[in-house]
């Protein structure tokens, strides 16, 4: 097995509320491999971003604080260093697109020159050459006219246009992994292939790996290796692509996938599920999602279920990745417990 | 012979003036270019295109709260930028609109009850204060929303919650026909699902028409019977569900289709 960039152990990262403590990630665990994109999937609320911010360390301080865990990259914890030797890790081996493009451009400078400035900063110095390359970034993220692009500041441009000159600006010193928070939400579908392809491209050329968080479950079946479904702060299930889409088996990634509209479902209700995240500063006490669960049962709601290992039924299995689960119909013992019903998804009244 | 449709929009043109340099010569952007289309009572029609392509405006025009530079819009067979005064009020109480960002359409400093009256107390709808009340919160039970949502503010409310209030807020007035401008894009799949499924229930109860204006082509597949491929302001395809997502004509509907990511293609 390669050994994985990153590897995060028991991340908790909480906040403090006047509401009191909101566990916003708690115990999250995952790792990737160079060239793999994972996609961390869930409602939102669920502790996606938060997850994303303290592995770069930039949650919101004071409220928030990382309350404990690891962050290996490339062996090494990233909870030991220091702010400007993460400053320095930021923006030249992890690179970075968040959710909210205009707040992460400066506006009284030029694209030009926050594009430059960022390839500066991590030692490729600044001449002529940078220029070339800042051109030919713009390009490759299909931004037209790139050289007069270059000269205009970022309320000239429309939010599109801002988050392909944010995508440029992570992927300028070629990361080895990149962290991108609904990259492509804002973007049309024909530029989010582009973006899409190119980030591809990246990862065949200098093995990339990805962490790639979103909403749409196309992009998930098309772009990443393996899906780390989060629920209410902590990881539910964990599976490659295909056997994740193939054979769901945690009841929310289930009523998630069941709920996507499409042309098969045309007249017929779609699958909701019931009621909303809770807040983070009461998840429900043992299985968080059972209170929205179709499949509860009273073992649910007195036992924590823990996160264990399944087998996995993929025939063509291609990586080592493992699958794992956190939910009781897997226990081996709990699941007996369960009072006789139909193994379906039921649409809640 | 189809009936009369409850929408008609004829070669639409929308020219916005556009100001380059301090001394250039004034210049217009096209935004809508010759748009015509139908929309039968109690279905749904869908816009779909690009960013840009001109989606919006063409709902703007189609809701008389934009002036078209040429063309009209007929309202069950009658031109709705003729109208003047009571006779306009009439036809804005007909029409309503949903958008995407349920922040930026509700006030936040109007509770729910508020929200859900003020258009009621315009329209002369509901003889009392009281009575508006009850019928705001038999609207809320509508969209699935306790009575007790009335007297909280907008911020108290997800995003899916905050959508359904502003679906409630445009049934208040009991209009027949709602242009959706990317209702569902800013929320989760699974609160997505619930104003969709809403949305189909009020259409089969109370027979709303819908223009449905919207990225997502699983959404189109889902609840639209007949679509529109806009391209910088003019519609380049249009047909059934069936006829668009099967048999594309244009080239650029097929790339379209092609650029969106479905689950389907991917694991096959
Ligand atoms: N500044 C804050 N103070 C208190 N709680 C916070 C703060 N920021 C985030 N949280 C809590 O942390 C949890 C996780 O938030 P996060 O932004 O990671 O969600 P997400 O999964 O990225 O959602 P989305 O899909 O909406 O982006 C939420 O329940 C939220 O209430
Ligand atoms: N008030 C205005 N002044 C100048 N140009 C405008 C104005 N309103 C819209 N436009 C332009 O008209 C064109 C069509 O815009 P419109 O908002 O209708 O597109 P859209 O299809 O709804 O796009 P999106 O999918 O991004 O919402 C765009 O090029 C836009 O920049
Ligand atoms: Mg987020
Ligand atoms: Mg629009």
């Amino acid at each position: 097995m390669t050994e994985p960039l990153l590897r995060v152990e028991d991340l908790r990262t909480y906040f403090d509320t006047p509401a009191g403590t909101a566990r916003a990630v708690d115990g999250v665990s995952f790792s990737i491999a160079p060239g793999e994109t994972l996609a961390l999937v869930g409602e939102s609320g669920c502790g996606k971003s938060m997850t994303a911010l303290s592995i770069l360390q930039l949650v919101p301080e004071p409220a928030g604080y990382i309350a404990g865990g690891h962050v290996y990259f490339q062996g090494v914890d990233l909870l030991d260093y220091t702010w400007e030797e993460m400053r320095r890790v930021r923006g030249a081996d992890i690179g970075m697109i968040f959710q909210e493009p205009m707040t992460s451009l400066n506006p009284v400078f030029t694209i030009g020159w926050q594009l430059m400035e960022a390839m500066a900063v991590h030692g490729k110095g600044r001449g002529p050459d940078t220029r070339r390359r800042a051109v030919e970034l713009l390009t490759r993220v299909g931004l037209p006219e790139p050289e007069r692009l270059l000269r205009q500041y970022p309320h000239e441009l429309s939010g599109g246009m801002r988050q392909r000159v944010m995508i440029a600006m992570a992927l300028a010193n070629n990361p080895k992994l990149l962290i991108a928070d609904e990259p492509t939400t804002a973007l049309d579908v024909t530029v989010q292939k582009q973006i899409l392809e190119l980030i591809r491209e990246l990862q065949q050329d200098f093995g990339m790996a990805v962490l790639l968080i979103t909403h749409d479950l196309g992009i998930v079946a098309e772009v990443s290796d393996t899906v780390a479904v989060m629920y209410a702060g902590q990881i539910v299930e964990y599976a490659t692509t295909r056997d994740l889409f193939r054979a769901p088996a945690h009841p929310y990634t289930r009523a998630l996938f069941a709920s996507r509209p499409s042309r098969d479902q045309r007249g017929r209700d779609l699958i909701t599920i019931e009621g909303i995240v809770p807040q983070a500063t009461a998840w429900p006490p043992a299985c968080r999602f059972a209170p929205r669960c179709p499949e509860r049962w009273p073992a649910c709601e007195n036992v924590a279920p823990v996160y264990q290992k399944l087998a996995s039924p993929g025939e063509d299995q291609t990586g080592p990745a493992e699958r794992g689960v956190r939910c009781h119909l897997y226990h081996p013992e709990l699941a007996r417990t369960r009072p006789e019903q139909p193994a379906t998804l039921e649409v809640h009244p | 012979m189809t009936a009369t449709p409850l929408i008609s929009v004829r070669n639409l043109v929308k020219e916005f003036p556009v100001r380059r340099g301090l001394f250039t010569k004034r210049q217009v952007k096209v935004a809508v270019d010759g748009v015509s289309f139908d929309i039968q009572q109690g279905t749904t029609f869908a816009l779909v295109g690009e960013s840009g392509s001109g989606k919006t405006t063409v709902g703007l025009m189609v809701l008389d709260l934009l002036p078209p530079t040429r063309g009209e819009v007929l309202y069950a067979g009658e031109p709705i930028h003729a109208r003047k005064g009571r006779e306009r009020l009439a036809l804005r109480r007909q029409m309503q609109v949903v958008f995407q960002d349920p922040y930026a359409s509700l006030n936040a400093r109007m509770t729910v009850a508020e929200a859900l009256t003020e258009g009621m107390m315009i329209h002369r709808i509901g003889a009392s204060a009281r009575e508006r009340r009850e019928r705001a919160a038999e609207l809320l039970r509508q969209v699935n929303l306790p009575p007790e949502a009335l007297d909280r503010y907008p911020h108290e409310f997800s995003g899916g919650q905050r959508q359904r209030i502003a679906i409630a807020r445009a049934l208040s007035v009991e209009p027949g026909f709602i242009v959706l401008d990317e209702p569902t894009s800013a929320l989760d799949v699974s609160v997505q699902s619930q104003v969709l499924n809403l949305l189909r229930q009020l259409q089969q109860d109370l027979g709303l028409t819908y223009l449905f204006i919207t990225h997502n082509l699983d959404v189109v597949g889902y609840m639209a019977d007949e679509v529109a491929v806009m391209e910088r302001g003019r519609i380049v395809e249009r047909g059934t569900v069936d006829e668009i997502f099967d048999n594309p004509q244009q080239e650029y509907t097929r790339r379209l289709l092609a650029a969106v990511p479905s689950v389907e293609a991917a694991l096959r």
